[in-house]
Order: structure tokens, then sequence, then C-alpha cells
């Protein structure tokens, strides 16, 4: 059996790195990161470019702000626990054991590695693949592989890059790390301090039995671990799969183009992760937290699930253009539903239908310029009243499942009514109960022939009740034009209507 | 003596520069045609309506326009293709078009509506602009339509807008509709009261009321209609000796709401 190995990935700087993981045009900007409560808030991370200008973490508000070209952001967890599902899924494409080691402003975890040469090849080229995943996703770890689960725990947390340490020479990689990275209590460290103990090389010489006698049973934990021989037992978590991303914004965003240009960059970052789980995006939800308003929340739901950002980055576009937020966007959360990537089977023979993707935006655009319920399919319902149908939203239906009309070559050619909406108040002349003449806003018709009365009614029992007698009337204008029209008097009013023209 | 194809070689090239190919018929462009299901209408367009190209029915109300459209649209879906309905005033009745076999989930409808509903009223009511807007909406939808692609046939529903807003469309809209159904292979069908989109236009029919039947006096048995071509794509006209001249009208007759029952 092959000794145990262990890899271990650490991101620094993670509420920083969390943030502009999503805020990619901050990225070359000096960036610090306020926690606390206002006034009281204090610097928790920065980038390079921070430091580089002067500060230092644990700063106050107001020596940032005294810092010129600096950007402050406050911190956010939710954003934080978003990047660190990342990590773990980006992680968890290596081993399926992992155990995540991070503490408040760290990301990290470990990946129990024993066996996997065969797939990844030796150590090294697996923790640049790890980095290279991480990087891909954002976010910049630095890889320590060792034998030891706690040695490379610690190397990862104090060295950049990738480490490899060989089985044995823990001590050794070991040597020059600062006792701080034990993260001793502070009593016992300023003991350290007094003996002139500052490095794990000279805590790791002293002899195990004065030490405990002196510092008590953990002593020996301490002195193992800076050795590289405390042993560990392995707890693995579930790496669950969960495609959600977050952003919250130092300021209320009222401008659709700042929230889309987030949008854009959450809407990859999940394409991504879906894509590398062989996945593709079916639904997506938004949801904004906004400024003194209920929270807004729509669903997009492409056709086919795709993976395509573009496009869904046009159907987010148009949602939000169609149903714009009612007030100042605090947070935007876009969570996705995986669904299996589409495939298309087509036929060589089968007639060409529009390309489902292209046609949700079409649908989009077109209900932006007429109308949610304005666009789709007329289906007729199952009632008696006439005229009455519903609109479902329009798909492309399979033809093998399609419903299939009646043949229509053998249908006859049947006059088509044109539906006026909404129907014309008309004051109808009647002859023995027969209209001979009706008038409208306009002109005025003499009936030549009229058909009828066609009398109908129901649901009495509701306020939807209707009771109509219909005339199919043969008309000709004052103009001279001959119509042919549906007029329908309504029974409890006593009102007549022109409903439609036969056309 | 040279022979007369020797000759009409030796003229064409003497010609070249001015007249290329000048005794050479130019090939004829048979348009694909889709049949509109009434055979009286397929026989005068010689197989039916144009595909990727545009279509115009016009003709006043009750004139057979939208019989016509849908007997077309049935047509269509039967054979398991997709079409639109971009209706400016909102009124194709979803029970006709089931009853002429339209397969309703095969049809995209776009109601356009009126934009200023439900605004606050003003002091004097501008009545053109309503219109406008809908036609404006219709417009931009057929845009939209035609070039997403893959719709056999889009029928404009222009038929309850006024002539004289119609009208107003600019010929280059026509012209690039045009060319966008012809790239897409979908048949777009205008439904107006009068022709609009001229030399863009490869069919122009003209309907008109005859007259309606009448079951024992108590039902509107059907109607009776004419269609007389307005104009027709070169390819679809008949040559003849004679010189090229316009087809006879036809007429069709469609059945009412009494005849539908009774063939039920």
């Amino acid at each position: 059996m092959s000794p145990n190995l262990y890899a271990c990935a650490h991101a620094e700087e993670f509420p920083a790195q969390a943030l502009l993981r999503i805020r990619t045009e901050l990225a070359s900007q000096p960036v610090a990161i306020l926690d606390g409560r206002p006034p009281l808030e204090m610097v928790c991370s920065l980038n390079r470019q921070t430091r580089l200008k002067g500060a230092a973490l644990g700063m106050t508000r107001l020596e940032t702000e005294s810092i010129s070209g600096l950007h402050l952001l406050a911190r956010s967890l939710e954003t934080e626990a978003a990047a660190s599902a990342v990590f773990l899924e980006c992680a968890a494409h290596f081993s399926p054991r992992l155990e995540s080691v991070s503490n408040e402003y760290a990301c990290a975890c470990v990946l129990d590695i024993t066996g996997t040469e065969r797939l990844f090849g030796p150590p090294e080229l697996l923790a640049e693949r790890l980095r290279a995943a991480l990087a891909s996703s954002g976010l910049r770890a630095s890889v320590a592989v060792s034998a030891n689960f706690h040695t490379a725990c610690m190397k990862a947390a104090t060295t950049r890059g990738i480490t490899v340490i060989p089985p044995g020479q823990e001590a050794a990689a070991l040597s020059r790390l600062s006792l701080a990275a034990l993260n001793l209590p502070i009593d016992h460290a300023e003991t350290f301090a007094i003996w002139g103990i500052r490095t794990l090389a000279e805590l790791a010489a002293l002899p195990e039995s004065d030490l405990v006698a002196r510092l008590g049973p953990q002593a020996r934990d301490w002195r193992n671990l800076a050795r590289g021989v405390l042993p560990h037992t392995f707890q693995p978590i579930e790496a669950g799969f969960s495609l959600q991303e977050f952003c919250a914004f130092e300021t209320p965003v009222e401008q659709i183009d700042s929230l889309l240009f987030i949008g854009a960059r959450m809407i990859d970052c999940l394409a991504t992760r879906a894509a590398t789980h062989a996945l593709s995006l079916a639904s997506l939800a938004v949801q904004m937290q906004l400024d003194g308003a209920p929270v807004y929340q729509r669903t997009i739901r492409p056709a086919l699930a795709t993976i395509d950002r573009k496009f869904l980055l046009k159907l987010l576009q148009l949602e939000i253009a169609a149903h714009p937020p009612q007030a100042a966007v605090l947070s935007l959360t876009l969570s996705a539903q995986a669904g299996q990537s589409s495939k298309v089977q087509l036929g060589l023979f089968a007639p060409q239908t529009p390309e489902p993707s292209r046609l949700d935006v079409t649908i989009a655009r077109l209900k932006a310029i007429t109308g949610e319920d304005r666009v789709g399919s007329p289906v007729l319902e199952d009632s008696h009243r006439p005229g009455s149908f519903r609109m479902e939203s329009f798909a492309i239906a399979n033809s093998s499942s399609a419903y299939k009309p009646v043949e229509s070559s053998s249908v006859l050619p049947r006059m088509a009514l044109r539906r006026i909406r909404p129907p014309t108040p008309v004051r109808v002349q009647l002859n023995d109960l027969k209209p001979v003449a009706f008038r409208d806003r306009e002109q005025s018709f003499k009936v030549s022939a009229a058909y009828g009365p066609w009398r109908t009614s129901g649901c009495w029992w509701s306020t939807e009740a209707w009771n109509t007698e219909e005339w199919d009337v043969l008309a000709k204008s004052s103009s001279g034009a001959s119509i042919a029209c549906l007029l329908v008097r309504n029974c409890t009013h006593n009102r007549w209507q022109l409903e439609a023209f036969y056309d | 003596m040279p022979s007369a194809s020797a000759l009409r070689i030796q003229i064409e090239n003497a010609l070249e520069r001015r007249f290329p190919s000048a005794l050479t018929p130019q090939p004829r462009t048979i348009l694909e045609t889709a049949s509109t299901g009434i055979p009286e209408v397929d026989r005068l367009l010689d197989g039916g309506l144009p595909v990727g190209a545009i279509s115009e029915i016009t003709g006043p109300v009750s004139s057979g326009r939208t019989s016509l459209a849908l007997a077309f649209l049935a047509q269509r879906t039967s054979e398991d293709r997709v079409c639109a309905w971009v209706d400016a005033n909102d009124s194709l009745d979803s029970e006709s078009a089931a009853a002429n076999g339209v397969a309703l989930k095969q049809l995209l409808w776009v109601r356009c509506k009126n934009q200023l509903q439900g605004t606050k009223p003003i002091e004097r009511p501008d009545f053109s602009r309503p219109v406008f807007s809908r036609l404006d909406q219709a417009l931009r939808a057929t845009d939209l339509l035609l070039q997403a692609g893959g719709f056999a046939a889009l029928v404009l529903d222009l038929g309850s807008t006024a002539p004289e807003h119609a009208a107003k469309v600019s010929l280059a809209t026509w012209f690039r509709f045009r060319q966008a159904a012809d790239r897409t292979r979908c048949s777009l069908l205008v439904l107006a009261q009068e022709p609009l989109s001229q030399s863009s236009a490869a069919v122009v029919l003209e309907c008109a009321p005859l007259t309606a039947q009448s079951a024992n006096q108590t039902v509107l048995g059907g109607c009776s209609y004419k269609v007389s071509p307005g104009r027709l794509a070169s390819s679809i006209k008949t040559l003849s000796i004679a010189g090229q001249r316009k087809p006879p009208a036809v007429e069709w007759s469609a059945t009412g709401a009494g005849q539908r029952e009774a063939s039920a």
C-alpha cells in the first residue's frame, strides 16, 4: 500500500479574492476590504496593489481613506460562501476526498491524493493543474504536497506557489517557518519568545519530556507539528454542487447596464462550472435585493439547456428590460439549475424550424415590444363561450409527439372571422325581432339578410356569466360596401355589439 | 451561308459591350411555390403562393382575405412547419383558425396592442398615434421573425389598418422584408386593404366578395369570393404567343358555421 499523500490548496486574502472574482474590473486596482460595524470598520483583507500603496491589515476606514486611489469594499459573506463553493468544487475534480481547513480570512482545503498518480501524473503535475484550475475560476492559491496532513497545511499557508515535500523531508521543509505558523496561544507564544525559540526547527530540537513537563501535554503536539510527524484522522466532506453566484454592491445600482456587467461575469462563472460537470444551464433565477422594495425575482427558462454565455446574457438583458426593478439594486444573486446538454436530432427531410435558442431571444424581444401576454400560441378553451381562448408560450413541439390537426386537405375552406377587440357598440333597428339596420360611430348599414338568432349562455353561477344572441348579418354600408358580420346582443343588458367581420 | 446559331453568336459578340447576351433569352427563375389549399387559387397561381417572397392579399372587409390566409397556413402547418401571424389589430379568431385546419401549436401569434391604453386621458385624443403605434409594433415584429428564420410562413395582418396609414410604410422596409424572406425561405403574406409593397411583392391578389349562400334561409351557408391577380411575378405568369396576359379572375367559396356543424 502506498503511503498517504496530501495536497493542500490555500487561498489567502479570501475576502478580497472572492469579491474581485466577480468584480473583474477592479482586479488590477488597489482594493481593501472593510469588515465590522460602521464607523468601526477595519481592513480585513487587501490585495498586492493595496500593500504597495502602504495600506495594512487592521487599518481603520479613516486611515485607508487618507490613501489616494484606494477602492474600499465592504466584506460580503455571501460572496465568500459562493466563492468557497467554487473553490471546493474545483478541488473536487482532483480527488473525491476533501477536508476543509478554512479560517476566517483564508479558504483552504486538503485533498487526499493518494494513488492519483496514474490519473494526474506526479504530485508536481497535479499541483500545477489544481492551481491552474483555481486560477481559471478567478482564485489565486498556493499548493503544498506532503505525506503529512499538517505539514501540507502549514507549508501552503506560509509559502506562495507550489511546494512538493518528499516523504521524510517534512522537518527540513518546515525548519525555517516562523513559530507563528502553529497558531500558538498568546501566553505560550510569549514563553517561546522569552526562551528565544523563533522557528519550527528550534522547537523541534527541544527535548520532548522537558517540553511536556513545562508546557503541558499539548506541547508534544506542537513539537510533532514542527517535526512534521503529527498524525491526523482525515475527515472528508461532501463537496456540494450548487450553481449560485452572489454579488453585493457597495452603493445601490440603478443602471441596468451596470447590473448586466456583473451579471455577465456571473453567468460566465456558472456556465464554466456547469460545463466542467458536462452539464448545461436549464434555468436561471435572478434575485435582487432592492433598496426599500420587495425582493425582485425572475426566472429565465431557455427552450434548451445551454451554456452559451452570450445567449443567456441576452435573455437576462431582455428579461430585466421587460421587468425593470422598482428600486435601486443592493445585491444580485444568480442561481442556475443544471440540465443535460441538449442535443437535437435533425432529420434530412424534416422541415426547417426556428433555431430554439434564437427563437427564445426573438420571443423575448417580441414580448418587450408588444407585452408579456401578447406573444404565444393560442389554445382554445374548453368552453362554449364564443371566442374564448388563452395564450400559451410558444414552443416548437417534437413532430412525433405534436398534436396532429385534421388533415388540412380534407378541410374545406371556411369563412373566417376577424374579431373586433374590444367589440364596437352599435345601435340596431329591429323589425319583427330581426335586425334590419344598424349604425356604429362612423357609418350606417342596411341589413340585406340576417341569420339567427343563435343563443348561447353559460357560467350563470359565476361573475363571468354570459347570455348572448348572435346574428350572422349581410349588410351594405352607406358607402355601398357589402359586409358579412357578426352582431351580438347581450341579453342581460340588451346591448348590441359588432363583434366580428366574416372575411 | 452561316447558320442561325453562328449568326446569333456573331451578333452577340458584336454587341457584347453594350448588351451582353442580347439574343439569348434570360434563364427563367422558377419560384418554389406552396399550395394555398384552395384549388382554384392554386391554378391561378400556377401551384400556389411563392416561397421566399412577399405575397399580398388585398381587398375590402369580407372579401375572403383571412380565410385564404388561414387555408394557406393550414397547408403549411400540416407539413409540420412553423408559422407566425403578426396581428396589427389583434383580430385573429383562433376558433376560425382551428376550424380551417391550422395547427395552433405551430402558430406563433403576435398580438400588437395599443400602447396608449391605460395612460391618462389627454385633452385632445390623437387617433392617428395608436394606429401608428400598432403598425410600428407589427413591422418590428415582422422584421424580428424574418431575421430569426425557420418560419415557413408569416402573415402580416394589416387588414384592419386604414390604407392611408399602411401606405406610409416605406418601400425600403418592404425591400428589406423581401430580402429577408428570400434568405430564410419564408412566405410572407401581407393582408391589407390595398397593395402596399409594390415591386417588392411577387404576387398581389385582389379579393372581392361575390355572393352569400344560405341554407334554408335560416343559416349563413357560406360565401363566394373572387380572386384576381393584381400582380404576378414573371415566373408565375403564363407565357403565351400573344404575349403576357393577366390570368382571369377565379372564384372560390368558403363554408359558413352552419355548414361546419352539418359536416361535423
